[in-house]
């Protein structure tokens, strides 16, 4: 990999970084929706310096489009009633996990071992799912987006009032 | 300066674990599921990464499939979320 390629990636790692803790500590809708984009846009930067150019395009349009969900001003704020503090402490342990992973990485090397365990084997599953049966795998992927946009569609519709009042 | 597998790892992990810590840390629960697709990145940037520099035998295009899957899924689970939070309405 040459050198732009490597300044490519570390430029889009810090934007996806950077995006990721503004994610994280920026208030608002439009300004999530905007820390989120910058993450993908970091994120596909990451994928086309290491030549994952359809990749890139792909989640490119995933995030913004999860980007554009994010800063809708028009859904509503749902806040839990109970369990803030468990939830903050879980915050802290995650926190506490990069840290141990940072800590790992500097100090860390790759180890080199084989695999002896015949056909049940990640690669071949892969292989077998994404090089014989990609149509198929893209397939059920579309799938699944197409039924959750449409409950998601359908959850959002207004139901009329008498219903409304009808079922409580 | 070059990319390695380590350092390609290394994004994956802090990524995944901001994405936890994003989910973890925010009350409210529509931005709490903005995490998920940062650590649905940290993955795919994971499975990228072995694809591009780990995988000896088979095309590097297994990992990236992988990656596209997960994005792919992440619109949808941000889609769900938002549309199951629901509008607010003019009341």
């Amino acid at each position: 990999m040459d050198s732009l390629h490597a300044i490519g990636f570390y430029v889009s790692a810090a934007l996806a970084g950077v995006g990721g803790i503004l994610l994280a500590f920026l208030p608002g809708h439009w300004r999530r929706g905007l820390a989120l984009g910058a993450t993908g846009l970091g994120v596909a930067g990451i994928y086309a310096s290491l030549s994952a150019g359809f990749a890139a395009i792909i989640v490119l349009v995933c995030y913004l489009g999860c980007a554009l969900l994010v800063a809708r001003p028009d859904y509503r704020t749902v806040e839990p009633a109970a369990g803030g503090l468990w939830r903050q402490v879980g915050a802290v342990g995650a926190a506490l996990l990069l840290v141990a992973l940072a800590y790992a990485a500097f100090r860390g090397g790759s180890a080199h071992a084989t695999f002896y365990g015949g056909p049940f084997n990640t690669m071949a599953v892969a292989r077998l799912l994404f090089a014989h049966d990609a149509l198929a795998t893209d397939a059920v992927g579309a799938l699944v987006l197409a039924a959750l946009v449409g409950a998601a569609i359908a959850w959002r519709r207004e139901r009329p009032r008498d219903e409304r009042e009808g079922r409580r | 300066m070059s990319v390695t597998l380590v350092s390609v790892l290394f994004v994956a992990a802090g990524l995944t674990a901001l994405g936890a810590f994003i989910a973890a840390w925010k009350r409210e629960l529509t931005a709490a599921l903005t995490g998920l697709p940062v650590m649905f990145a940290g993955a795919g940037v994971a499975f990228v990464g072995v694809a591009r520099f780990g995988a000896t035998s088979g095309a590097p295009v297994l990992g990236q499939e992988v990656a596209v899957l997960l994005a792919i899924a992440a619109l949808g689970a941000v889609g769900l979320g938002v549309g199951l939070a629901g509008r607010e309405s003019s009341r």
